[in-house]
């Protein structure tokens, strides 16, 4: 099944390849690029106007890290780095020419910087002040008045019950083996403990321009739960603010030095909205599940979870919109075509599809041959509208728009259906409808209970009904478990002689019914039946017995009445079942 | 024709006027192309990407050429189609060392090859696969490849590599299009 719809899927996909909006500039499955949407970043970072790709590439299974820039199909260059990167961000660091924008990396505590890809600045989060207690283990450590195992009880039970968490000095020698703690703490029992958080997201902020190429400031997210906005310049802290939780998503808007806001998506499912001047969160909305992506259109916030949702709120929190995905959303980014003035979201599913919205309307799915983690969308080479996605399994696809491509509503499968824009004309409220809705919402209940009442009077007198035709055995199932039986009674001919069938059948699964009779009641001034009364032979069970017997009208008034049959068991005055066969007129002697 | 145009024709006073398009993606060297084949006196030295278009005028032994040098940039791509009926060649030209555009080169050339103005002239069309003497460039072989330009049937084509800047090549290909233009006109 699942197979089956996958290649439908696949075929879905070619079908519309020669009148897509794509062109495929490149696609290598092997490029080795493991990354995700905040770790892509185009800039001109030479000034000469071939935008190149930074990617802080995590390397396979999260070992490796390396910073990769991109040029075209191939690496332009590529260094190691020291830990894992968690974003990068090209920003304009000054405001004199040349203007080539400086690119910035966050791994680890570090923001590096680089100008024309050279070094530029290391910027180092300050250090927090660690905790006093593990502080005295170690100088007990020092002055060999405790030994290693010791010590391991006693930060273990710290990192238990503590505030303030430990130094990744303890961290790493709670890890050790037992032979080996002996050596870290004669390495490491001489150095000052160190504690410090790291870089989880980093975004920019314009300074005080709204120009598109305005000087901006970086900001980071910290895992101390903290945003800081750094000086373009200088790098030092111009500002920081506080989160109830750990950002994961960054999204900034405005300018540092008149009106800002700072979005950000944190670990507790919650996103916070920030302001200048508040240390404090402004709004917070509450996501039924954790954040995996977040897309700011102008005053708009997208957001995807891991509830396969993607939701809109507006800046101030109010939700807009839910669109559901047909699978998990891996990752989120925002496409821009400027030259038709389109702002739209991104999202690539685990299943190998990469959806775009405007709004709730599904514009364009892209299938790829492997789910898409990272997204972004820009001027690339001398391209302006560059797809570039890599994929799972390190593969690196490129893909530019038409010129002519035009993404119309409905061009995709879902969205809302047309009806739900034509406006409905909607009657007046006339005098009786306002005085009946205003009773309604006085005597709501008394109303509820009497419509309950009712129902429930109907409903007994539904089954009192259907008891008393079981108890009567008047209908034409029999409802003993003994005897299960169905009769089907067919009257043929136009009079005066009708032809009466009655189709038995036992309808238990295995036991046959044997000794039965069958008998007619009537109106014998009006009819005459050659046998009223008959035996029925062995039923087998399924089978239908067909069982004939002929009436003949004797009157010629043209008035017809009931014949009853009914189903019995020798030996017992209570009818098995009964049916009431309306006879037809008789026609023949009314047109004789 | 008389005699006397014949005979002017002949002295190069009065040569044949050709229109020639001049078009392809922006960077591709275009400009370049056509300051090279303007007499050297007449040679700008910083060449600046254009601006909708502009018109410039260069003569080989027997032909006067007019060139629209039309920009190649995205939002002017859509002014190329007004001048696709006055042309009476077109010379397309190819950045051979940008790999990742190529399938738009091949798109715009596609959408030109279409065109109602095009579609049915046996116009002549020059390809220059410019900067070889990048280290990314591909050949012309490989491009002519890339751009399916085996699939061009019903019009006379050809592919030069060239180098625009050293002016290598160029000459090769201005003097297929001249043979082309005379071949249709005698
Ligand atoms: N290395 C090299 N550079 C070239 C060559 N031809 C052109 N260029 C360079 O490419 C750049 C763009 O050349 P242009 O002639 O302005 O390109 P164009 O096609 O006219 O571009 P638009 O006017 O924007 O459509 C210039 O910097 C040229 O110096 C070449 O054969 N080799
Ligand atoms: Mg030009």
């Amino acid at each position: 099944m699942a197979s089956g719809s996958g290649d439908s899927a696949g075929g879905r996909g070619e079908s519309t390849e020669v009148n897509s909006k794509w062109l495929d500039a490149h696609y290598d499955p092997m490029a080795n690029i493991h990354t995700f949407s905040a770790c892509l970043a185009l800039a001109d970072l030479h000034g000469d106007g071939e935008y190149k790709l930074v990617v802080g590439d995590l390397g396979p299974n999260g070992r490796q890290p390396r910073l990769k820039v991109l040029k075209g199909p191939s690496v332009l260059t590529e260094s190691p780095l020291p830990a894992l990167p968690s974003a990068a961000a090209a920003f304009l660091m000054e405001p004199h020419e040349p203007r080539t924008p400086a690119l910035a990396l966050a791994s680890g505590p570090c923001v590096y910087v680089y100008k024309n890809l050279r070094p530029y600045f290391k910027f180092s989060l300050p250090p927090l002040p660690p905790n006093p207690l593990e502080q005295d283990l170690w100088n007990q450590a020092k002055e060999d008045r405790i030994d290693p195992l010791t010590l391991k009880e006693m930060l273990e039970g710290i990192r238990e019950k503590a505030e303030v968490p430990l130094s990744s000095q303890s961290l790493r020698f709670l890890h050790l083996e037992l032979g080996e703690m002996e050596a870290f703490v004669a390495q490491h029992k001489t150095q000052p403990i160190r504690r410090q958080t790291v870089i989880t997201t980093m975004t920019i902020l314009k300074k005080n321009l709204a120009d598109e190429d305005a000087v901006s400031c970086l900001v980071l997210g910290t895992e101390n739960r903290e945003l800081l906005v750094l000086d373009p310049e200088a790098f030092t802290v111009l500002t920081k603010m506080n989160l109830p939780s750990v950002p994961v998503f960054l999204e900034a808007s405005g300018q540092f030095d008149v009106e800002f806001w700072l979005t950000a998506a944190c670990r507790d499912g919650n996103i916070y909205i920030l302001r200048r001047d508040c240390k404090r969160p402004k709004y917070c909305i509450e996501l039924s599940a954790q954040p995996v992506g977040l897309v700011r259109i102008h005053k708009t916030l997208v957001v995807g979870s891991t509830q396969d949702m993607l939701h809109s709120f507006t800046h101030k929190g109010k939700k807009l919109w839910t669109v559901p995905m047909p699978a998990p959303i891996l990752t989120m980014s925002l496409l821009e075509q400027r030259s038709r003035g389109l702002q739209a979201v991104m999202a690539g599913l685990a299943n190998g599809e990469m959806r775009i919205y405007r709004d709730k309307a599904l514009l364009n799915i892209i299938r790829t041959p492997d789910a898409v983690t990272s997204l972004c969308f820009g001027r690339y080479g001398r391209e302006d509208n560059t797809l570039i996605m890599t994929t799972r399994g390190g593969g690196l696809v490129i893909k530019i728009l038409k010129r002519t491509a035009v993404f119309g509503e409905g061009a995709g499968e879902a969205g809302p259906p047309p009806a739900q824009a034509l406006r409905l004309n909607v009657p007046r409220k006339t005098r009786l409808y306002v005085d009946q809705t205003l009773r309604e919402r006085e005597a709501g209940t008394a109303m509820h209970r009497a419509f309950q009442m009712d129902l429930y009077l109907l409903r007994l007198r539904a089954a009192r009904a259907y008891v008393q035709a079981l108890e009567s055995s008047l209908n034409p199932v029999s409802a003993t478990l003994r005897e299960p039986l169905k009769l089907h009674a067919v009257v043929q001919g136009l009079g005066p002689t009708f032809k009466l069938t009655l189709h038995l059948q036992n309808t238990s699964a295995v036991r046959p019914a044997m000794g039965l009779l069958v008998s007619c009641l009537y109106n014998e001034s009006l009819y005459a039946l050659p046998r009223a009364f008959f035996k029925v032979p062995m039923l087998v069970p399924g089978l239908s017995y067909p069982l004939e017997t002929f009436v003949e009208c004797l009157s010629d008034k043209g008035i017809s009445d009931v014949i009853k049959v009914l189903v019995l068991r020798e030996g017992q005055s209570a009818p098995l079942l009964s049916a009431h066969i309306n006879m037809p007129v008789s026609e023949g002697l009314v047109a004789a | 024709m008389g005699l006397l145009d014949k005979l002017s024709g002949l002295l190069g006073l009065k040569k044949k006027e050709i229109h020639v398009l001049c078009l392809g993606l922006d960077n591709s060297g275009k400009t370049t192309i056509i300051n090279k084949l303007k007499p050297s006196n007449a040679q700008t030295q910083d060449i600046v990407p254009t601006i909708g278009f502009s018109i410039e005028k260069f003569k080989t032994s027997s032909l006067s050429f007019t060139v629209f040098d039309m920009s190649g940039q995205g939002r002017y791509r859509n002014l190329w189609e007004h001048y696709y009926k006055e042309g009476q060649a077109i010379i397309f030209v190819i950045d051979s060392s940008d790999r990742l555009r190529m399938v738009v080169a091949k798109e715009e050339l596609d959408i030109l090859l279409n065109h109602p103005d095009i579609k049915h002239r046996r116009i002549p069309i020059l390809f220059f696969a410019n900067k070889m003497d990048l280290r990314d460039a591909v050949t012309s072989v490989k491009v002519s490849q890339l751009l399916s330009l085996e699939n061009i049937k019903d019009k006379p084509w050809h592919i030069c590599a060239s180098d625009a800047i050293k002016g290598e090549g160029l000459q090769e290909g201005v003097d297929w299009l001249q043979d082309q233009i005379q071949a249709v006109k005698t």
